[in-house]
């Protein structure tokens, strides 16, 4: 019978080329990780995980694992704040709602790199736009070095974060919202029910699974986020502004620690598979009911 | 209508400085990119003409042309590919029953969470090993294996929504399975195929790292790490040259972006949360 086979003939590039550009490089990794590697790349002795061992005492891994928290934790968490009001006032109809609409979903359709490159210009220190709108402004009386040290660097990268993730996360509500029916609202309404009360047992209790959704899907987009850091500071000054994704490409490819950098990657797609994992039970749950 | 009138105030004065922020990078972009060079480092904000020669002189000082094909040629080998190799995974799961399907499904959804970032040492070594590094096309044929994932995902939550009467009306007719696929199902889902196309291409487009560590010279460098390149470790940066750059490598993009985000939407978010 040709159709009981034909599925999985159809089905078996697609499986083998997703597999393959995943498997293939972890399996790599897991070797280089534990074994000694000569200077030429070559395979030596299995050497007790003492790379991930070596991981753990190394200050700048664990001040990169530590920012990185900070990092996704601050710019999921900011995008979440920000993104459920801008989905509430996009979905009241306004004259001029979908012009809106397209500026607020902006960054989303430029690429990373070009943001961070266009950013990294406005906040330069001498000549940026940035300094010379906010002393414009009054608001500040002398030029920041914005990245010239951690302290101004850091935030920064994290507010452009956060607008580059307002679009998506914003997306998500609206969808969310528009699934709520209007005479929720109506009946709220004529029980007396205040704006507040209406958002606490009606829009927030009900936009929750969407809520639940932003949250996973956005810490795994952040978690991973290269561009930002890597071409505004190249996580300096000094390593001050690194993430796990920048201080593994460091000892990758500048460094050329490969045992180490291998131990990260790895380290990193742990990570990276548990929240998979959970977004994979939260989205398969809710396409069951 | 006066209350619709004042709830547009309202709106607009709340999104006000999220706007302003968001267009504050644009506005920084096109405006250094028509500076005149001598005005790009003095702090105005307007530029005291509109220099539209910058983006001829860029072109040619930037090598801005030769990018531009090595993007488009990377970012057509894995769209073709991607589709070529998931239209017919995506039809098979949304037509077929078959064991396994929901292991399939699970693991097309974990892996394209995968982000191409953390196995880029070890692609990297694999690449190295088969001489490959500094060629676009290994490089298309990456992208086309990260896509595909997404691709077959993004096609299956379309077919679904096709309804089945019409194929099973033509088998009723006496069509086979092979000609209904091509008169009837093609051709109905031939828009959804368009839209997962420019998805994959828009984001081959823009992928960052693996372009980064594969490409190691200039003739086979991609837009992105182009720009990147006229930034990275130099003494004199010619911002009026990057913008320009920016302005042009961004600006069609984005512009079919914004057209066609509500059914990446549907596709991917909603298709997953229902």
């Amino acid at each position: 019978m040709q159709n009981r086979f034909l599925p999985y003939l159809l089905t078996l590039p697609s499986l083998f080329l997703a597999a393959v550009v995943i498997f293939w490089p972890v399996w790599d990794l897991i070797q280089i990780s534990t074994h000694d590697v000569s200077r030429f790349g070559q395979l030596r002795d299995f050497n007790d995980f003492a790379n991930f061992a070596a991981l753990t005492a190394d200050p700048d891994f664990m001040a990169a694992l530590w920012r990185t928290g900070q990092w996704t934790v601050m710019v999921v968490g900011g995008a979440l704040l920000l993104s459920i009001p801008v989905a509430m006032i996009l979905n009241t109809d306004f004259y001029g709602r979908g012009i809106a609409r397209v500026i607020i979903m902006l960054p989303w359709a430029v690429s990373l790199t070009m943001t961070a490159v266009v950013w990294r210009w406005a906040l330069s220190g001498e000549s940026g736009m940035l300094n010379s709108a906010l002393i414009g402004l009054g608001l500040i009386d002398h030029n920041i070095q914005w990245l010239a040290s951690a302290e101004t660097a850091f935030p920064m990268q994290v507010l452009i974060g956060i607008l580059v993730t307002v679009p998506f996360t914003t997306t998500i509500f609206l969808g969310g919202l528009s699934s709520i029916p209007d005479d929720l609202y109506e009946a709220a309404a004529l029980e007396g029910a205040t704006p507040l009360q209406q958002f606490r047992e009606i829009t927030f209790p009900l936009l929750k699974p969407f809520i639940n959704i932003a949250i996973v899907l956005n810490t795994i987009y952040v978690f991973n986020s290269f561009p930002i850091i890597w071409v505004m500071t190249q996580g300096g000054p000094a390593n001050s502004t690194d993430i796990l994704v920048t201080h593994l490409y460091k000892l990758a490819f500048r460094i050329g620690k490969l045992g180490e950098a291998s131990a990260v990657s790895l380290v990193m797609f742990a990570i990276l598979l548990v929240f998979t994992m959970i977004y994979v039970r939260l989205a398969m749950r809710e396409q069951r009911t | 209508m006066t209350s619709k009138l004042k709830r547009s105030i309202i709106a607009w004065l709340l999104l006000a400085p999220l706007i302003v922020v968001t267009l504050f990078p644009f506005a920084v972009m096109f405006l250094t990119a028509v500076k005149p060079r001598q005005e790009v480092l003095s702090p105005t904000w307007w530029p005291s003409e509109f220099r539209w020669s910058n983006f001829s002189d860029m072109w040619v000082a930037t090598g801005f042309g030769q990018a531009l094909l090595n993007s488009l040629y990377v970012s057509v080998i894995a769209t073709v590919g991607a589709i070529l190799i998931s239209v017919p995974a995506a039809y098979a799961m949304s037509r077929f029953r078959f064991a396994g399907y929901g292991a399939l499904r699970q693991f097309l959804l974990i892996s394209q969470m995968i982000s191409p970032i953390v196995l880029v040492l070890g692609l990297f070594r694999l690449m190295a090993a088969w001489g490959l590094v500094e060629s676009t096309t290994a490089l298309g044929f990456i992208y086309m294996a990260f896509n595909v994932a997404f691709t077959v995902w993004m096609l299956q939550s379309y077919f679904d929504t096709i309804p089945r009467d019409l194929e099973e009306a033509a088998w009723m007719e006496g069509a086979g399975r092979w000609l209904t696929l091509r008169k009837v199902f093609l051709p109905l889902c031939l828009p959804a195929i368009a839209v997962t196309a420019i998805f994959t291409f828009i984001n081959a487009w823009n992928e960052f790292v693996v372009a980064l560590t594969m490409l190691r010279s200039q003739e086979s460098y991609t837009l992105p790490i182009q720009v990147f390149s006229l930034v990275a470790g130099r003494y004199t940066i010619e911002w009026h040259h990057v913008m320009a750059a920016t302005l042009l490598a961004t600006a069609p993009v984005a512009i079919l972006f914004i057209w066609l985000q509500r059914y990446l939407v549907r596709g991917l978010a909603l298709g997953a949360v229902k």
